[in-house]
């Protein structure tokens, strides 16, 4: 039997193609103006990397904020109980993950994980977008850096220059000054990493942190970043692999699991 | 104290009149209309209370008319002084951008929409002859000295902590200074006799509303928590006379008591604790209702406990009366403007018991620090007893509706 998880982000739509015990395909693409339309595309990507035909999938499930409006899916599961089973499902070689930080486009979120896999209890950043990947992308662009760019400038840093502004509006205004004062782009780059990082471990301390924790989303795909909230929160940060279709795949095994149940 | 009309710093009334902000407010109201209309088996007359709560701005005016604020200011004091009260708490999240242009942006919300409609020339605030105002949190206490500037306010002194033993007497002397003012307004001093039978009215109220609550314990499709509020709602923050609310109201009993369901209910049961949601701002009962969860009891000031307590006469003389209404309005309240938050605790734990809820949900609006610094001790009492705990944090506005939903739908799934 094959399902497919659909992660219908705010940035990007992600699919992942699944036999109950493999990845068989996935597909990354960014968003269409339309949820239904992302999710159309991402799953015949998704089954064009599998070298599927559709008639072969049993069941699909949506997950994201697209996750209603995707027009199809058999079942639709949040993308904390998506990443919960995409988590367990790629294990780690410091045994069982029981702290995930998955930082999105728009969404921050932390979630605790019981000794069954179980959501054991989460936190999301609310209403405004300050500690998630947009703030970077826009300082990037600040910056006139590719995003590629600005974080190969963070990386290369060895004196990131302290932000006060985890706004993305503010900290436009901040790295003009801090342009201004001739502070360099690898430093700026850096520490707004670092401001990030700081912020989002603050969320991670709140729901309790283990000795591992476990990255995923796009965020993780960032290794400036990944090292500054490894730095920031003091333990372990695994990133597991193809950390941006992990939710896609948690999907795909709730849509596996609840197959074979028969229910729906 | 009586912030009046003989202050040398009185300012002429604020005003604002923003023909799309009006528009908004009505859209946000109607589109809350439609909106529980979808609400599957509704019982059969709620369009009554929609309609009662919709003209309460036009609702013709024959006799002198109080405005209050907050769920602590016994009405059945003006009702005996024959006035009609009406509850002036806002939450319409236009109306709260209305309240920007004289409130700073970090002011909470609820303060910030009940300005707003203030500024509205022909508003129901403008339609009142005096206002009263618990000096409960700050954002009330400073929005008394503001409203003293349309009427005569009476900002009602509050003790610390709602330890009757310590403050009873002084609570029943500060509601003696109420009736003289309310006395002062209307010309009708609230007596004995008045008073009990204002009593009798409002415990006829506690009366149906703690059967309609005891109902949806037992059968939570039987009236949404929604409805609910609705149908509380248009007893408090309507002018028109209670009396015309009772009879309506219990036909709406009868019905809820005589539900009987075609199946068994599998949905999780949750206790909802924490802010008030105003009419039409419902969007946290909107959202925990649609994502499939039933919220079966509450403790917010604007839901159940706004009025399920009734006031108990143990004698019926003047000072006994007022004892009663403190006992019930002031040293049984929850809200968080008082020291402890034992009776918060106490009663969300009891409903959890009574009602077999799988979790408590806490509302929690943002820039209202009470609330919010009582979620330490909230939550880690909860999380203690395993009892499974969101905070939500939200303000007024419904853009973030759809960040609720993903907070919701997964605390659902884990219980």
């Amino acid at each position: 039997m094959i399902t497919a998880g659909l992660d219908i982000g705010s940035t990007t739509s992600k699919a992942v193609l699944y036999d109950g015990v493999r990845i068989l395909g996935t597909a990354v693409i960014p968003n269409l103006a339309l949820p239904s339309d992302s999710a159309r595309c991402v799953f015949d990507a998704g089954l064009l990397s599998a070298g599927l035909d559709r008639s072969r999938v049993e069941a699909v499930a949506a997950t994201g904020y697209g996750r209603r409006l995707a027009g199809f899916g058999d079942l639709v599961v949040t993308e904390i109980k998506a990443c919960a089973l995409g988590v367990g499902h790629a294990g780690s070689p410091h045994g069982p993950i029981r702290t995930v930080l998955d930082l999105g486009g728009q969404d921050t979120k932390v979630i605790a994980i019981g000794d069954q896999g179980e959501v054991q209890d989460f936190a999301m950043n609310d209403k405004c977008a300050a500690g998630t990947g947009r703030f970077l992308e826009l300082l990037a662009r600040k910056l006139d850096l590719t995003f590629d760019e600005f974080v190969q400038a963070a990386l290369r840093s060895e004196n990131p220059v302290h932000m006060n502004s985890t706004c993305a509006v503010f900290a436009e205004s901040e790295v003009v000054s801090l342009l201004a004062r001739g502070i360099s782009k690898d430093e700026i780059a850096a520490g707004a990493h670092q401001a990030i990082a700081e912020r989002i471990g603050a969320m991670v301390r709140r729901v309790g942190q283990q000795e591992v924790i476990a990255f995923v989303g796009g965020g993780a795909l960032n290794q400036a970043l990944a090292r500054s909230v490894e730095e920031s929160l003091n333990r372990t940060v695994f990133i597991p692999d193809s950390p941006q279709t992990l939710v896609a795949l948690g999907a795909a095994i709730a849509a596996f699991g609840r197959s074979r149940e028969g229910v729906f | 104290m009586t912030l009046s009309a003989d202050n040398p710093y009185r300012l002429p009334p604020a005003q604002s009149d923003h023909p799309g902000n009006l528009r908004k407010q009505a859209y946000i109201e109607a589109e809350q209309v439609r909106r529980m209309a979808e609400t599957p088996q509704r019982p059969a007359n709620m369009a009554f209370f929609e309609q009662r709560l919709s003209r309460a701005s036009t609702a013709p005016k024959s006799r002198p008319r109080i405005g209050y604020l907050c769920n602590l200011v016994p009405v059945e004091i003006m009702m005996a002084a024959n006035a009609d009260p009406v509850r002036l708490d806002n939450g319409n999240g236009a109306a709260a951008a209305a309240g920007e242009e004289i409130l700073a942006g970090d002011i909470c919300p609820l303060a910030k929409a009940t300005l707003g409609v203030f500024l509205r020339e022909n508003g129901l605030p403008r339609t009142c002859d005096a206002y009263v105002v618990p000096a409960a949190c700050d954002a009330k206490r400073k929005l008394a000295e503001i409203l003293s500037d349309f009427a005569p306010v009476f900002a009602m002194a509050l003790p610390p902590d709602n330890d009757s033993a310590r403050h009873a007497s002084g609570m029943a002397a500060e509601l003696k200074r109420l009736a003289a003012f309310t006395a002062g307004i209307t010309g009708t001093a609230p007596d004995r006799r008045r008073l009990r039978d204002a009593i009798g009215l409002t415990v006829r109220r506690s009366d149906i509303v703690r059967r309609l609550q005891e109902a949806r314990v037992r059968h939570p499709e039987a009236l949404a928590l929604r409805d609910l509020f609705l149908c509380i709602q248009s007893s408090l923050f309507s002018p028109e006379p209670l009396e015309t609310w009772l009879e309506p109201a219990s036909r709406l009993l009868t019905e809820v008591e005589a539900f009987t369901p075609e199946r068994r209910r599998l949905r999780p049961r949750i206790i909802l604790t924490g802010a008030p949601a105003v009419w039409p701002n419902f969007k946290v009962l909107n959202v925990l209702e649609e994502c499939g969860a039933d919220a079966v009891a509450d403790t917010l000031c604007t839901g159940a406990q706004a009025c399920i307590d009734p006031a108990v006469l143990s004698e019926d003389s003047l000072d006994a009366c007022l004892r009663a209404l403190a006992a019930r309005s002031i040293f049984g309240a929850a809200c968080p403007c008082f020291t402890s938050q034992v009776t918060r605790l106490n009663r969300v734990l009891d409903l959890v018991e009574q009602t077999g809820a799988a979790g408590v949900v806490q509302y929690s609006l943002r820039l209202c620090q009470s609330f919010d610094m009582e979620n330490y001790r909230l939550e880690r009492i909860l999380k203690g007893r395993r009892i499974p705990f969101l905070n939500l944090r939200t303000d007024y506005s419904l853009e973030d509706t759809e960040q609720l939903r993903v907070r919701i739908e997964a605390f659902l799934e884990t219980l």
